[in-house]
């Protein structure tokens, strides 16, 4: 790969102005059918870039107590882990940008750097809010990020491989096989819902208590890079899935071959809305309640699953 | 006999100095009119007794050397008692509090408004005044008018 | 005992997403429990009482109109009914017919409105788009009925202010009908659906004994299984005429208060229709003399939310002696405190809302500015003002710097 083809990658497609214009439209899809789905109008197209472009033109305000520089940093560090990430998925063929055995791992990792980078700005801000926004924050790390690995873990097992553009040849190459990570899908589904703090997993910004959890002390162009980082993110968890969950129509041609892969993002962020849309907020014991005794299992018995179909075949 | 004559009955025949003190105005409303010495008995017994046990709310009222106050109870067969009582401004009345905990908030109410004095009220927030409400002014006293309501207007 | 150092005190209001109108909760946590709750009324003090004194009765009925926003017809006509008793004046059937009415339409919109508030405290706010998509029917019929979605204005001193054509009849039926519909859905919805059961059920936990002990009133109350209704017990208006069951739970917890609030809402929707067929013909108000004669007399009224207490004393002018109002939140927020022992921060929104709180009419009375301390503050005086506040509380929120301090 040439620099100039690495910088291309990184700065356009399927990097940071790729994602940021997905996200948006992502964003956008979400809110345009949460609200048809609750009998409203909801948005025009433009509203996610709007809000994010008014939000750069807003005052920016600092809690005198806070850590600064972490309190600066947070929101960039959120957004830079996110793009880091997506040039390690396979989009629209088996192959990523920067391919490597073990990138499934490294891509985990990156994706809980937001996470983290939500509890750094909240902790650091010091309000009381926001302090415990984070604190639900990372006690909610611990409830879906495990269920999360293990059942990403699956499908490579039974790929014989960490590399995700590894399992998506694997899959490509075996079409029929998805159909056994259905389970696991279902779990990264809902792991997904924790990550990105929607309904009913939403208690780290739950409004009506805690104002907006660790982002209470954000405001301005700190804030649109936070919401910017969630929206991101959104577009690489359902990308990660579809890469390891939904590996149909990765030998098309480029053009087609995106269509399908913009296809399939929007059909797992559409189903996260419909998910955010049936349910009450859980309270962060419940949640972590859930996690544990409902879908760790599941992902635990989808590994055991692919270990015995690992021996038939 | 309709129940309100009948509470009639009762009250008189456990304190006769209430002999005459006691009218009802229609179906379901009794009035008792008691002196301040004798109302904590007299409320005590309504309340423990003779099955008042919703506590409606306290009416203060301004009626010139004394606060006039009248206690609403009622009964869950929806009979109303209303014990008026008279206290002399300055002078204070004993709290409904141990009877009916969820009380205290009127008794704060006649406190802030009308200026009363409560005995043996918890330790609490005023209400319904700001903090930095001066603590000798009572809006509901008659002769308070609001100080600056011409810079209002204008 | 609690270890202070691992308390945290977070400072629900007076200004917060949680609450709809300003009232402060400081809260005692320990981890995510609450461990203790320190209540602070009063921001809302507007006045009403006095300014009562100073008006006459017709001006009052509007002016204790607007003691709630929600509840606007029970205040008008608990006040108009202690005023009418002093009076002598006995209404027209008619008019209690449409008063009642009014009343009853009243209760559905206030519960609907309390279902999608309620939905929104605990995260579900497609139940709050959908029930308020419904109460808008309501809010329309009022419009068409009365002239105003809100501050109907239904009620004079011996009657009603309009009637209603029998041409309307059947329109009020149909919304009737469909809101009824809608009801069972959300009646299946709350008993069925998993997430609200986990969120409702056992949360803001108020025995029987503690209900009746601090005063709780209406929906509150009978979701603890006292069994009260000021409609049956103390008939006004045409409630004596109409066949009507008290819905009472005995859950006690806020799923239990949610059962209850449904329950009334079908149970006025059987009453609407009865007054639609029984409505008696005739008219609509008594001629009322504008000087009430001396004396005294208190009006319950039961209000969506819980009781309405109105005390009258005329004194032979036009104007009232003295008018004092008790609105439920007032008696409904001394449970709260018990309710929320040992609950959960998480908890606080939606059991705090499960009261139906309407701190508007528990306030009522600060008059104008009293000893001329007003003054214009700079946003930057504002901003110190409100660190000042919290400090004194003993909150140390972020000292907040505007940009420009920034680079400092």
């Amino acid at each position: 790969m040439t620099v100039g083809s690495a910088v291309l990658s990184i700065l356009v497609f399927p990097g940071f102005l790729f994602l940021v214009a997905f996200g948006l439209a992502g964003e956008f899809v979400d809110r345009k059918l949460y609200a048809r789905l609750q009998n409203r109008q909801g948005p025009p197209w433009y509203q996610p870039l709007a809000d994010f472009l008014k939000l750069l033109g807003k005052e920016n305000v600092i809690p005198e107590d806070a850590d600064r520089p972490i309190f600066r940093l947070a929101p960039v560090f959120a957004l830079a882990a996110t793009i880091a990430a997506i040039l390690y998925i396979p989009l629209w063929s088996t192959t990523s940008v920067l391919p490597f055995e073990g990138d499934l791992i490294v891509v985990l990792y990156l994706l809980v750097i937001p996470t983290v980078a939500f509890f750094l700005g909240g902790w650091t801000s010091r309000s009381v809010f926001a302090t415990i926004g984070a604190f639900r924050a990372i006690t909610q790390v611990f409830a879906y990020e495990i269920p999360l690995f293990v059942a990403l873990l699956a499908p490579a097992l039974l790929a014989n491989t960490w590399s995700i553009s590894g399992i998506a040849a694997y899959y490509g190459s075996h079409p029929w096989m998805w159909l056994v990570n259905l389970l696991g899908f279902g779990v990264a589904l809902v792991s997904l819902l924790g990550k990105l703090e929607k309904v009913p997993f939403d208690t780290p910004e739950a409004e009506t208590e805690i104002v907006a959890g660790s982002f209470t002390e954000y405001s301005g162009r700190r804030l649109a890079f936070f919401r910017l980082a969630i929206d991101c993110e959104a577009i690489v968890g359902a990308s990660l899935v579809a890469a390891v969950f939904l590996p149909f129509g990765l030998g098309l041609p480029p053009v087609l071959g995106i269509l399908v892969y913009l296809a399939k993002v929007l059909l797992i962020l559409g189903t996260l809305a419909l998910l955010r849309t049936l349910f009450a907020r859980l309270r962060i014991d419940q949640m972590v309640h859930f996690c544990w005794s409902v879908v760790a299992p599941i992902a635990f018995l989808q590994i055991l699953i692919n270990l015995v179909v690992r021996e038939l075949i | 006999m309709s129940e309100a004559e009948a509470l009639v009955d009762q009250l008189v025949a456990a304190f006769p100095a209430l002999t005459g003190r006691v009218t009802v105005q229609r179906a379901k409303r009794v009035w008792i009119d008691v002196d301040r010495q004798a109302f904590p008995e007299v409320f005590r017994r309504l309340a423990k007794d003779l099955g008042f046990e919703v506590f409606c709310m306290i009416t203060g009222l301004d009626e010139g050397a004394d606060l006039g106050l009248i206690y609403h109870l009622a009964r869950n067969d929806g009979l109303m008692a209303n014990v008026k009582t008279r206290c002399p401004k300055g002078e204070s009345m004993q709290t409904i509090t141990s009877i009916f905990p969820g009380g205290g908030i009127y008794e704060r109410e006649l406190i802030d408004l009308l200026g009363a004095h409560i005995e043996g009220l918890p330790e609490g927030a005023r209400y319904p005044l700001p903090d930095n409400w001066p603590k000798d002014e009572h809006p509901l006293l008659k002769d308070w008018k609001p100080k600056d309501k011409g810079a209002q207007d204008a | 005992m609690p270890d202070k150092k691992r308390t945290v005190r977070v400072p629900i209001g007076p200004q917060h997403p949680a609450l709809k109108e300003p009232e402060s909760f400081m809260v005692d946590l320990q981890g995510e429990k609450i461990s203790s709750v320190a209540l602070r009324l009063g921001y809302n003090h507007r006045g009403i009482e006095k300014g009562c004194e100073e008006r006459t009765y017709m001006q009052d009925l509007y002016l204790v109109e607007r003691v709630c926003g929600i509840c606007s017809h029970s205040h008008a006509t608990a006040f108009i009914q202690a005023v009418e008793e002093i009076a002598g004046l006995e209404i027209p059937r008619r008019a209690k017919y449409i008063r009642t009415l009014i009343a009853e339409l009243e209760r559905v919109h206030s519960h609907l409105l309390w279902l999608g508030v309620a939905g929104h405290e605990i995260g579900f706010d497609t139940l709050l788009m959908y029930s308020w998509r419904d109460r808008e029917l309501v809010m329309d019929l009022f419009a068409e009925l009365t002239g105003n979605r809100v501050n109907y204005a239904m009620n004079t001193l011996g009657g009603v202010r309009r009637d209603i054509a029998a041409e309307q009849f059947p329109h009020i039926q149909k919304i009737v009908d469909t809101l009824e519909e809608r009801t069972k859905y959300y009646i299946e919805l709350a008993m069925t659906e998993e997430t609200l059961a986990q969120r409702l059920s056992g949360v803001g936990y108020l025995s029987k004994e503690d209900a009746v002990r601090l005063g709780a009133v209406g929906p509150t109350s009978r979701a603890s299984g006292a069994d009260r209704d000021t409609r049956r017990d103390d008939p006004y208006a045409a409630y004596d005429e109409l066949d009507f069951k008290v819905i009472t739970d005995d859950r006690c917890d806020v799923l239990g208060r949610a059962v209850v609030r449904l329950g009334e809402l079908m149970q006025s929707y059987s009453m609407i229709r009865q007054i639609l067929k029984q409505m008696p013909e005739g008219p609509i108000t008594v001629k009322a003399p504008l000087k009430i004669p001396a004396g005294e007399a208190v009006s319950r009224y039961e209000a969506p939310r819980g009781e309405d207490v109105h005390y009258v004393r005329a004194n032979g002018t036009d104007k009232p002696e003295r008018v004092k109002v008790r609105a439920p939140t007032l008696a409904n927020t001394q449970s709260v405190a018990k309710m929320l022992e040992d609950g959960y921060l998480a908890d606080l929104p939606i059991v705090v809302a499960a009261i139906d709180p309407c701190f508007s009419c528990t306030d009522r009375t600060i008059a104008v500015q009293g000893n001329g301390d007003s003054k214009t503050m700079g946003w930057e005086e504002l901003v110190q003002y409100g660190v000042r506040w919290y400090r004194d509380r003993g909150v140390d929120p972020s000292r907040i710097k505007v940009r420009g301090d920034e680079s400092a």
